[in-house]
């Protein structure tokens, strides 16, 4: 610097939490825009089949039947991208997930029948990534990140406010089937902690106090 | 077109110079010369994922150290197994794998084969220095003779690789990831029923999986070990019989690239409480007047008697064979009743509809034919009569009115009144069965486990045994017995040397 002054004499200033900046009264359509969110996940348009729609969560039915209707044109387009059914494992779970809401050993066998796939290898997939729910989860799965960066602003007391005020115990549903709290290893949102996911949505800068409105709004139906 | 040689190259391990072809990895290098480098997951019958990371050693040059078991030797490479920083990652190594295994050494089934015990006690560090609570896995029953300890697991995934290669039934597999990781079966179906899951429990090379039927029976140092040859079947397959206190402890498969590789069948590993059976024959029997009334006596005394029977009968001569004796023994059967004049010799065996092969190594099967030796005696010339279930079949020696002998074959369902008519009755045998009861004289014979000989499996490939069990009382084994009875009835020795020559 050309005054004198080093970087280290920069005041640093923590910008701590920044304040309800107004976008949890945003709809999922307000922000990605109406195309978006009314044409993605059907149309078979979008590339990787990715999980969790917030808008599509209530109709997600444990014994749904697996990809018929458009969800077999998105099945059929995923194996079109892979050299072998292996390799297209991952995608079909995703899709299964969105479907059903979660990977049960059901679920798990009959995707290793449509791919031509060992059931135990399937398993052994499905069973690594944590991010396919291996029991059925609530209407709006809450994995709360509770590693450094969060922990360190606090993650264990905003996973202890989720807890308590959805009344659950960790990894389990409310009675009421809304929600479900998990830990997470990391979000890779360490700039904002602490960092919340609730089903495909991140929230961040969240802190203890903000939870019960937070969970208000889910109640209410509002993302 | 023929294959290319392989080109061989030179390198260095441990400063001493070793040639290989080229290919081989340093691990097999390093073994060629007797250099032991550390493995876990490196198995010679299964694929090298480099997993277990505690092959680790140092290529001089290299950036950093290699993994040996799929590392390739090279030309004018300088390896070193024992330099610091090998020892020091493999220490390290060591110490990550004790982190969370429970120690539980002293109840172990594995103790004393384990390599985790060995390894730690040859290069690891003398004290742990964790002080954080180990985690608890707990254990999981695999189905089949296998059970699981997932705390002592290691994650070599030397099962997974067993089942997915050689036995081709993927039903293992890695679930959950990182700290989680561990081996499980696909929900509620385990390995049950899966023809040559037992084998898993041999590769493993620390203690988490273990036998069901060996848990806590007996600790691996009590137990000696015997090379012998599976008596289950026809493929033969090599193997080693582990006993304590006289009795068969359990069956392990034996290294043999030409027959079983390093796999043997679960039928096969099953099947040895007949060995330890306790009813046996224990002196040779003479009967004294009418059935059952029989009196024990001496070698000397029986030999005579036998030989004053069929030396003293008039009529042809036939006899029984067994597929579960010896070649030396059905030798010793052929020449006697060739000395006797000669007649047809019948054996029988059991036999199953259909193979078990194993997909990832062909030459072994679970073979039709149950019995060890059936080619050794067809070799012979004799014949197999019966059914499958090797009964019936001797309705026509039942009633024969010659010399009559029987070698090994338990004639379970002869009856009693089996040689009733003949005129010499002998039987050599191992149990007490009720086919025996009119003969005039009983020779107590040893089983295989308890006598040197050999068998010729189905490719007729002659593969010899040695004893691993004393004899109960006075048992023999069939072949001396029978040269001996041949030498009392005065006939010349090599009366077959025609015959063996063709």
């Amino acid at each position: 610097m050309s005054d004198g002054r080093t970087h280290r004499d920069t005041p640093f200033r923590n910008p701590g939490w920044a304040g309800n900046t107004g976008e949890f009264d945003l709809t999922e359509a307000q922000v990605r825009g109406d195309d978006y969110v009314a044409t993605r996940p059907l149309d078979g348009g979008h590339a990787s089949g990715a999980p969790t729609y917030p808008y599509l969560l209530a109709e997600k039915d444990p014994s749904a039947p697996l990809f018929e209707g458009p969800y077999r044109v998105r099945f059929d387009k995923i194996l079109t991208r892979y050299p072998d059914r292996q390799g297209a494992l991952l995608p079909v779970l995703n899709l299964a997930q969105e479907l059903r809401g979660h990977i049960s050993p059901e679920t798990m066998d009959e995707v290793a029948g449509m791919l031509g796939l060992a059931d135990a290898y399937v398993r052994g997939v499905a069973t690594f990534y944590t991010m396919y729910n291996k029991r059925p989860v609530g209407r709006y799965l809450i994995q709360v990140c509770t590693n450094i960066s969060c922990n360190l602003c606090g993650g264990d007391e905003v996973l202890a406010a989720f807890l308590e005020h959805a009344g659950v115990e960790l990894g389990g549903t409310s009675d009421d089937g809304l929600f479900t709290v998990t830990e997470v290893e990391c979000l890779a949102a360490c700039g904002f902690p602490t960092a919340v996911q609730i089903n495909s949505r991140y929230y961040e800068n969240v802190i203890p106090v903000g939870v019960p409105d937070l969970l208000d709004r889910l109640r209410r139906g509002v993302q | 077109m023929d294959a290319p040689k392989p080109q061989a190259v030179t390198l260095t391990i441990d400063e001493r110079e070793v040639t290989v072809p080229k290919g081989t990895t340093i691990l097999r290098a390093a073994e060629s010369i007797g250099i032991e480098i550390p493995r876990y997951c490196y198995h010679p019958g299964l694929s090298s994922p480099a997993q277990c990371r505690i092959c680790l050693v140092e290529v001089v040059g290299a950036p950093k150290l290699a993994a040996s078991c799929v590392t390739e030797a090279m030309e004018g490479q300088q390896v070193r197994t024992q330099s610091e920083p090998a020892l020091e990652m493999r220490r390290g190594v060591l110490e990550f794998y004790l982190a969370n295994h429970p120690l539980d050494c002293p109840i172990c089934d594995q103790s004393g084969e384990c390599k985790l015990q060995d390894y730690v006690h040859a290069e690891g560090r003398e004290h742990g220095r964790s002080r954080e609570p180990k985690r608890v896995f707990g254990r999981d029953d695999f189905g089949g003779d296998v059970l699981f300890y997932g705390d002592r697991c290691v994650m070599c995934t030397r099962c997974v690789r067993f089942m997915n290669e050689m036995a081709q039934d993927p039903r293992l597999a890695v679930v959950e990831r990182g700290n989680r990781s561990i081996i499980d079966t696909f929900f509620d179906e385990g390995v049950e029923g899966s023809p040559y899951s037992g084998n898993i429990v041999d590769i493993c090379p620390v203690g988490a999986l273990v036998s069901k039927d060996f848990l806590h029976k007996a600790r691996a140092w009590d137990l000696e070990h015997t090379p012998s040859v599976c008596p289950n079947c026809s493929q033969g397959c090599n193997i080693e019989i582990h006993t304590r206190d006289n009795l068969v402890q359990r069956l392990k498969p034996r290294d043999n690239p030409e027959v079983n590789q390093y796999w043997m069948c679960d039928y096969g590993r099953a099947r040895y409480e007949w060995l330890n059976r306790g009813d046996r024959i224990e002196a040779p029997l003479i009967r004294t007047g009418e059935r059952d009334a029989r009196a024990a006596a001496s070698w000397e005394e029986a030999i005579r008697a036998a030989a004053a029977e069929l030396g003293g009968a008039e009529g042809p001569v036939r006899a029984v064979a067994s597929a579960f004796v010896s070649n030396e023994a059905l030798v010793a059967l052929a020449t006697l009743v060739e000395a006797l004049g000669g007649g047809e010799i019948v054996f029988r065996s059991p036999r199953t509809v259909g193979e078990i092969p194993l997909p990832g190594f062909e030459k072994l099967a679970r073979r039709e034919d149950l019995a060890p030796n059936r080619e050794g005696a067809e070799a012979l010339g004799m014949k197999r009569v019966g059914t499958n279930d090797a009964t019936g079949g001797l309705e026509s020696l039942a009633a024969h009115a010659g010399k009559l002998v029987v070698l090994g074959d338990e004639l379970e369902d002869a009856g009693p009144e089996f040689g009733a008519e003949a005129a010499a009755y002998l039987y050599l045998g191992s149990y007490p069965t009720e086919g025996a009861g009119r003969a005039k004289v009983v020779l107590p014979i040893t089983t295989f486990a308890e006598e040197e000989g050999s068998f010729t499996n189905h490719a007729r490939i002659v593969q010899r045994y040695e004893p691993a069990l004393q004899a109960p009382g006075m048992a023999r084994p069939a072949a001396t017995v029978l040269e001996a009875l041949r030498a009392a009835l005065g006939t010349p020795a090599g009366a077959l040397a025609g015959r063996r020559g063709s």
